[in-house]
């Protein structure tokens, strides 16, 4: 055994992982070489001593508030996941409800105005009785189309806002935008590609689904993973790609596959994503 | 017989998310070592750890069975990291909650494994180990604190076990050269 090839198996040595032809070899060669001998035992203290850095000091201990935090967390989550699909359709209106003032009176006032515009519509007419059951349908459709454009609009100017938490709420509102609804998703794209924060760029991802019958999506989807910058996100837009089946990434997925500038935890992701896609 | 990690994270991953209390319980400790050894920040590494837990609960279904589950924690949290110090960029420095802090008095009666390390100041190995660049210490970290084999490293850090065997030989020696350059400083 050279010095060089002794070199490469100290790690082993220290780790007590070289086989037992490799470990008599590897003494033989220490045996004759005093300059491998001497780096191997004073590498091999620091090993060891290396080990017991964390047991001498209560930095490495985590306070113990992380135990009660962790707690919380997963009851709040385990309590989402059971509520979430039993909401009926009282809590759903309810959750839509704004928490600041200034969107609850925007909020209140657009609903007046509505609510004078359908009872106006709604105002019986002599001689309307015919056609008073494609009218009242029209109104409820009309109606509909009223709460749809507010929800849009309630969600596009969150999406805006300064804060994380406020552009979350945007984000989450667009799960209510119908989904032919393209200024909503283009919104959604725009917080997708450019939203600084990990976590609001992954709660768009997640709404995206309820768009992803579109081609426009898809395209946008695949665009988007070059454009990240972080693992996490370019992951989550993998697992979209594939939630909805979209075959046509397959050509961009193995280009992904191929890319060493990309992190290896996404490339092997493209690739388990490209073996379920075809 | 205790469940393995990873057969604990498929049931997570079909939907009995209250198993992952077991897995928080086992790891939740090596976790904070690792973020607290790469940031030597306490507060901010606690934050780091309930993030991990809360990605992993959130990309559950994403989760191979067929994976470490070690090696996938792992690389959550070092993406987890990266993230926290790409937000914190700009931000004032001065972080550093541990710089040139003294460890706590050994106890009295030192066991095996002391009077194994004894002649190396662990304070100042630890300096040393700070002063690394973060690939250097992180490396180290894996393997030392966390008790991970090569080939978990090498499934964190995307490489293969070689390439961890040569980078864990090349960080030592990089720890050497620092622990002998503070303890020249100090006898100077």
């Amino acid at each position: 055994m050279t010095c060089d090839q002794a070199k490469l198996v100290f790690t082993d040595y220290w780790s007590q992982t070289l086989g037992e032809a490799q470990e008599l070899a590897f003494e033989a060669h220490l045996g004759t070489c005093d300059a491998c001998r001497a780096e191997a035992e004073r590498l091999g203290s620091l090993w060891k001593s290396l080990a017991l850095i964390p047991s001498e000091s209560k930095d490495f201990e985590p306070g113990v508030n992380l135990r009660s935090r962790f707690y919380e967390t997963l009851g709040a989550y385990r309590q989402g996941l059971e509520s979430a699909p039993k909401r009926g359709w009282r809590e759903r209106i309810f959750a839509l409800w704004p928490r600041e003032p200034a969107w609850q009176m925007g909020l209140s006032f657009a609903l007046l105005v509505i609510g004078l515009g359908v009872g106006y519509q709604m105002h019986p007419v002599k001689g309307a009785g015919v056609q008073e059951q494609p009218a009242a349908d029209q109104e409820v459709a009309q109606l509909r189309g009223e709460v749809n454009s507010m929800r849009q609009m309630v969600a596009l100017s969150l999406m805006q806002q300064q804060s994380a938490g406020e552009r979350l709420r945007g984000v989450s509102y667009a799960y209510q935008a119908p989904s032919s609804d393209t200024e909503v998703l283009s919104a959604l794209l725009t917080t997708v590609n450019q939203d600084q924060n990990v976590n609001v760029r992954l709660a768009a991802v997640d709404a995206l689904h309820r768009f992803g019958s579109s081609p426009v999506t898809r395209t946008a989807i695949v665009q988007s993973i070059r454009k990240q910058d972080t693992p996490l996100v370019q992951i989550a837009l993998i697992d979209l790609l594939v939630d909805l089946k979209d075959g046509t990434a397959a050509p961009e997925l193995s280009k992904i596959i191929n890319d060493e500038k990309i992190d290896s935890a996404v490339r092997q992701h493209a690739k388990w994503a490209l073996g379920k896609l075809q | 017989m205790n469940a393995t990690d990873n057969v604990l994270m498929g049931q997570v991953s079909n939907g009995e998310v209250a198993k992952m209390a077991v897995l928080f319980e086992r790891h939740h400790r090596p976790l904070f070592r690792y973020f607290v050894s790469m940031n030597r920040n306490r507060e901010l590494s606690e934050d780091l750890v309930q993030d991990v837990f809360f990605r992993m609960l959130r990309y559950r279904a994403s989760y191979d069975p067929n994976q470490s589950f070690t090696a996938w924690m792992y690389q959550i949290a070092r993406n987890a990291n990266v993230d926290q110090a790409q937000k914190r960029k700009g931000e004032v420095v001065g972080i550093d909650e541990f710089d040139d802090r003294r460890p706590e008095p050994a106890s009295d009666s030192p066991g095996p494994e002391q009077t194994a390390a004894k002649g190396q100041d662990l304070a100042l190995l630890r300096q040393a180990l700070d002063r690394l660049p973060a690939e250097k210490r992180e490396i180290l970290v894996l393997s030392r604190f966390q008790d991970m084999k090569y080939e978990e490293i090498a499934a964190v850090l995307g490489c293969e076990v070689g390439t961890v065997k040569v980078r864990v030989f090349r960080a030592m020696r990089a720890l050497e050269q620092a622990y002998f350059a503070l303890l020249g400083e100090r006898t100077a």
